[in-house]
């Protein structure tokens, strides 16, 4: 029996290879499945000694209760934890720091370069190229991709959750440390909602200050049955313009709300099924226009993960997204999104680990032109398959874990796409880790690489995108050390090079004019860095974390490119960012929090560097009633970020006062 | 295109059913060691002598219920007896059906109908197996937990002693005694 179905498998297995054989991008992944089966094959027979009927009968009671039911390993930390350069923020960071909206919370982690352009807009980014559409970040809400097509980049205006409700924020820098998704080629941000279990009841807080003239939010949490949880919420704000560089008031005010739901059932001591929905209207201004822009959207995910054992485990996701933007000047965006994706985690015999995935995502996206200014065809769908196949062994007493792994991907423009890692994590005591990858990854082309026009008049076009523009590639070799010292210490160094092609240039056109500008693949370079991250709780009642991230850029002009960007693609990077945030819990129900940032200044545009420094004192009443103060930007009158365009903007010193109920 | 599209979903296809495959073959290995220990248990139970025909009438072990095993216990009891009476495996889907047996591994996570099933096995003087969350204090016999990934015994004596069934001291020093939730 056992024979008929080993041959079925590389009956099956043959065919695949014929088939998938004609496909070049597709070699590599298809010689690691042709060693995933033939590893499954010896590994099954070696685990069918071990466990023969034959073997077992001799066993004792006491030999028996000694063996282990799943695996050799127990791995508490997710694979890509320990072996990636990732930094978490939990939620009592984000509440001891006093951040308002979800992109300030993202100043709170070291790794990411964040700057504040306008009163609604961020240039967020990791381990460079940052601008206010930058490309090469992940980012993904519960599990749902938050991007637009249009520039493969963050509508941040839009993205937002209430913040009590954050379990925590992820963010894994580095290409490899994530298991799957397009773009995610410098890191992935991973915004993790708590389950409805855990926001029970019902939970009231508003405030006001100068920069933020009014915030409210109410959410309930209840129960339907002891294993169905759900919550209920609504939150809204309004963010005060931020000041021009004479300091007058710049006219771009942000009002946004959100509400929905979520249920979470836990229908069995394996199973755990997800479902959530909200929805959003945000009113953002950056261009301090007589009527601001309308950005709305609804989205809803379903999800179920589903335990075998201590080692293996699926997951299927289905959610779908729809966005609806208006630029004020008539031009639309329309974009629904219905993604399906499907991840299995298993044990082929002791020590091996298999991990792959299997997705699909389809983007319907409608523009509405203008007459000089446009993606063309106004209409169009994208369709992403995507899978994943990564194998996972543990040698040498659990010392050494090897790891080698593949991303495949189709998409319309550029087809396949293969992004390959492989990953070596050396433990070689208890309290310290040392480990390297070596990663591919690749940042796809978006509409605006592509079908985006822009014309002078009818007949002289500007700016035309390229059916020929290609995905942009890295390969990043990144090194890494955890240590921790003592049990309150921790801290973990990465290194990382990347060498990047195909960088985004702008080429000039044909002589005399030197139009129509032509988006093209001209760029090439390195960037190198170091990212430290520390976390130290000095007595029970004074916690301390920070971080240190240095940067360095080299990247240059093709010779067959005339990039008119002279290798900036775009961006915008600080050499040197620093971070410490310190909670105190004080007697009385008090607590004092700090957040102390440096950003060194970026080159061009300059934009000098500058030091945050945001203090938060909150009074917890009783159990119900908590009041706090919140200072922000303390040390200037006003700063400024980022420049994107001609309109620079800084912000202000600012305070607020808040107030929470919990009943 | 559409061929193409055709071709990927394809592969996509077939890397996915391959490797569904192989992931059924793990979680086996749970059960083949919960199939020794219903091996074992026995060598370490006695029953009272009405529940043997003759003094070679086989020894039953039973399963209630989906059968997670597949063929291991079977393989497991081939040509072995326990005080010369042989073992014999039988797989039974209602309560009603179950007679003549003296282990019962019992696969049902209902509560209700797991309490219904240890009412009627009352008198029957079978020994009752299971590794559904909360079953010995349901009044099942034996539970079987997986606690830091061993497998581990729970015992509830007062359900064995009603049944005049006895346990061995050394099966009882390994496990853990508890009670039935009043």
């Amino acid at each position: 029996m056992k024979l008929f179905i080993t041959i079925i498998r590389l009956h099956h297995s043959w065919h695949f290879f014929l088939k998938i054989f004609k496909y070049k991008g597709f070699y590599f992944s298809s010689s690691i499945v042709a060693f995933l089966l033939c590893q499954s094959i010896v590994g099954y027979a070696q685990e069918d000694s071990l466990l023969s009927a034959a073997n077992l009968k001799k066993l004792s009671l006491q030999d028996l209760m000694n063996m282990e039911v799943t695996s050799v390993s127990k791995r508490p930390e997710k694979l890509n934890e320990v072996s990636s350069a990732i930094q978490v923020i939990t939620n009592e960071d984000i509440r001891s720091s006093g951040v308002k909206t979800l992109p300030e919370a993202l100043k709170l982690v070291a790794n990411l370069q964040v700057a504040q352009v306008n009163s609604s807009q961020w240039a967020i980014s990791a381990r460079g190229f940052n601008n206010v559409l930058a490309n090469k970040l992940l980012v993904l809400i519960d599990g749902r991709t938050v991007y637009t097509p249009l520039y493969a980049g963050v509508f941040w205006d839009v993205q937002n959750v209430l913040l009590e409700d954050v379990e925590r924020i992820e963010v894994i820098s580095g290409p490899g440390g994530t298991l799957w998704g397009a773009n995610a080629v410098n890191g992935v941000i991973n915004i993790i909602t708590k389950k409805a279990g855990e926001t029970q009841g019902l939970l009231v807080e508003g405030a006001y200050g100068n920069a933020m003239p009014g915030m409210g939010s109410i959410r309930y949490g209840g129960k339907i049955k002891e294993n169905i949880s759900y919550r209920v919420y609504g939150t809204g704000f309004k963010m005060e313009s931020l000041v021009d560089t004479t300091g007058a008031l710049a006219n771009d005010q942000w009002a946004m709300g959100l509400g929905g739901f979520r249920f979470d059932w836990d229908a069995s001591v394996k199973d755990n099924i997800s479902l959530q929905s909200n929805i959003s209207y945000s009113r953002p201004n950056p261009n301090g226009a007589t009527s601001a822009m309308i950005a709305s959207g609804n989205n809803a995910l379903t999800s179920w993960n589903h335990k075998i054992s201590d080692n293996s485990d699926f997951k299927l996701q289905i959610y779908y997204d729809h966005t609806w933007r208006d630029f004020g000047n008539k031009f639309t965006e329309d974009l629904k999104t219905y993604d399906i994706d499907w991840q299995n985690r298993f044990q082929l015999a002791e020590r091996h680990t298999i991990t792959y995935g299997l997705g699909f995502r389809q983007m319907n996206h409608k523009v509405t032109n203008l007459e000089l200014f446009g993606f063309f065809p106004a209409n169009k769908t994208l369709y992403l398959y995507n899978g994943f196949l990564q194998y996972d062994v543990i040698a040498i007493k659990e010392r050494l874990r090897f790891t080698i792994g593949s991303k495949i991907e189709h998409n319309v423009y550029t087809q396949f796409q293969y992004q390959p890692n492989v990953r070596l994590t050396f433990t070689p005591t208890k309290k310290q880790t040392i480990w390297g990858a070596v990663s591919r990854a690749v940042r796809n082309p978006a509409r605006i690489d592509t079908e985006f026009n822009v014309y002078l008049n009818p007949t002289s076009p500007l700016i035309l995108g390229s059916d020929t523009f290609r995905s942009e590639t890295v390969i990043a070799y990144e090194l890494g050390w955890r240590f921790q010292p003592a049990k309150k210490f921790t801290s973990s160094l990465s290194t990382f090079y990347n060498v990047y092609d195909n960088l985004r240039s702008v080429e000039p056109g044909p002589s005399p004019s030197n139009y129509p500008i032509v988006l093209g693949n001209g760029v090439k370079g390195e960037t190198y860095g170091v990212e430290l991250a520390l976390a130290y709780q000095p007595t029970n009642w004074w916690n301390l974390r920070g971080g240190y991230t240095f940067l360095k850029k080299e990247l240059v002009v093709k010779p067959t490119s005339k990039d008119l960007n002279k290798a900036s693609v775009e961006s915008n990077d600080p050499m040197h960012q620093f971070l410490i945030q310190s909670t105190v819990n004080l007697p009385g129900n008090f607590q004092f929090g700090t957040v102390m940032r440096y950003v060194d200044a970026l080159p061009k545009p300059k934009v000098p560097s500058y030091m945050g420094l945001d203090l938060r004192l909150a009074w917890k009443l009783d159990k119900v009633l908590e009041l706090s103060v919140v200072g922000q930007n303390l040390l200037y009158d006003r700063h400024r970020e980022f420049i994107a365009s001609s309109r620079i903007r800084e912000i202000e010193r600012s305070i607020y006062g808040k107030i929470t109920c919990h009943f | 295109m559409p061929l193409l599209k055709n071709k990927i979903v394809d592969s996509f296809l077939i890397i996915f059913f391959a490797v569904c495959f192989i992931s059924a073959q793990v979680s086996v290995r749970e059960y083949k060691i919960k199939a020794a220990f219903l091996f074992n248990f026995t060598h370490f139970v006695e029953w009272p002598a009405n529940s043997f025909s003759t003094s070679q009438s086989p020894l039953v072990i039973g399963i209630l219920g989906p059968n997670p095993f597949g063929n291991h216990l079977e393989e497991l009891i081939a040509g072995e007896s326990v005080e010369k009476h042989p073992l014999l495996i039988k797989h039974f889907s209602t309560t009603d059906e179950v007679d003549n047996c003296h282990i019962l591994f019992i696969n049902i996570k209902d509560k209700k109908t797991l309490l219904s099933t240890i009412e009627k096995l009352k008198g029957k003087n079978i020994l009752t197996v299971s590794d559904v969350d909360q079953f010995s204090k349901l009044g099942g016999m034996i539970r079987l937990y997986t606690k830091d990934d061993k497998v581990n015994i729970e015992i509830n004596l007062d359900a064995t002693k009603e049944e005049d069934i006895v346990v061995s001291s050394k099966l009882l020093k390994l496990s853990e005694i508890v009670k039935t939730n009043k």
